[in-house]
């Protein structure tokens, strides 16, 4: 074994952590590597870290995402247990959140079809008048649709309130509505 | 080769592997407790990303130091500079054959745990969690996106990509921009606190 040689990039260290497109020989030399590099090794622990970080501040509910059915259905695989949402497009829905729910998912139907960019535009009756803009939200071509995870730990601490998305199709002459969503919020009774 | 052998006596690994083999066994304590604060942490590491376990990758820990410091002792490594090998080569072996069964690496820790010298380790970052949820929040969607998807079930960037309808590549661009910007949030967190 070798003195260690230059250090590794967070990339290569990112991509031997998550199995990313790594091939047998590389996952060995990033072994030797760290046996032998300390400062590389401190580097893959901080990353551990952030990602522990990330999934502990999902789970905990601390954080808003834009998801896939996909993910969302391994999810509930795992036994998280999920408050699901579809209002109409155009339409309006009465929603709450249970204390022991894990995860509130927002499905917003919506035609796909052409559609580059897609930037949502939020307003909540507890800030009249004050609009969020979320820029290049992700969205799931298959199931046609844009799912929200918003953070359900400040959900469950929010009084009665409605809250309206409205989702954007950004083209090259500007933007387009393709899609306009209201959840009427209710604390859970009790 | 010689070049190589003589690089590897002059690691300080090297050096502290050869006064414990050099000393009569027990006798070199410190020589022990230095090693392991070095090679410890290391070779958790390689149980972390083998075995996806912290206890796995402690008992992994336990086991090859163990197992190391035994063989110095008892004269059994022929080249003690190199004992980075040596612990490289029982981690592999080690995981190998965990997957084959329990039993001999039960025997070597009930035999020899008590006897190892331990050492305060520096293991890992504990990270305010307020502050990592804080730092996501301000991340765009896409990034926070591909970050959430990616670590909470240790997705690599073809899977991701599969479900967002983005290249692998795409996916590992955007990857890197939102770690980057997580990095410096969560660090300048810490200095401020």
């Amino acid at each position: 074994m070798s003195a260690a040689a230059d250090h590794l990039s967070v990339d290569a260290l990112l991509d031997y952590w998550l199995h990313d497109d790594t091939p047998a020989a590389s996952v060995d030399a990033v072994d030797e590597h760290l046996m032998q590099c300390d400062a590389c090794g401190q580097v893959l622990d901080e990353l551990i870290a952030l990602g522990d970080g990330v999934r502990s501040a999902f789970r905990a509910g601390a954080v808003s995402a834009v998801a896939t059915s996909a993910f969302v259905q391994r999810l509930a695989g795992q036994g998280v247990r999920l408050r699901e949402y579809r209002p109409p497009r155009g339409g309006s829905v009465n929603c709450t959140v249970a204390p022991d729910d894990d995860l509130l998912v927002i499905h917003l139907e919506v035609p796909l079809e052409g559609v580059q960019r897609i930037d949502a535009v939020t307003e909540s009756s507890l800030e009249p008048g004050v609009e969020h803009r979320l820029e290049d939200v992700p969205f799931d071509l298959q199931a046609g649709e844009v799912l929200y995870l918003p953070k359900i730990a400040a959900v469950k601490q929010l009084p009665e309130y409605t809250f309206r998305v409205t989702l954007l199709s950004v083209e090259s002459g500007g933007a387009r509505e393709i899609g306009r969503y209201a959840f009427r919020h209710k604390p859970w009774p009790g | 080769m010689e070049a190589a052998d003589a690089s590897a006596a002059e690691t300080p690994e090297g050096r502290v592997a050869r006064r414990i083999a050099a000393a009569a066994p027990g006798e070199a304590g410190e020589a022990e407790a230095e090693l392991y604060r070095l090679l410890a942490p290391r070779v958790r590491r390689y149980g972390l990303r083998h075995l996806r376990d912290s206890h796995a990758a402690a008992d992994l820990m336990q086991h090859v130091m163990v197992h190391t410091i035994a063989q110095l002792r008892a004269g059994e490594l022929r080249e003690p500079e190199r004992v980075l090998s040596f612990v490289l080569g029982t981690c592999r072996f080690t995981v190998m054959d965990q997957r084959r069964g329990e039993r001999r690496r039960a025997e070597l820790l009930a035999r020899y745990a008590d006897d190892l010298p331990m050492a305060d380790l520096h293991i890992a970052p504990r990270l305010d969690q307020a502050r990592v949820a804080d730092c996501l929040e301000r991340l765009p969607e896409r990034e926070r996106t591909v970050l959430v998807m990616t670590f909470y079930d240790e997705q690599p960037s073809e899977a991701v990509g599969t479900q967002l309808g983005l290249s692998a590549g795409n996916v590992r661009v955007i990857r890197h921009r939102g770690i980057d910007k997580l990095r410096r949030c969560v660090d300048a967190g810490r200095r401020v606190s």
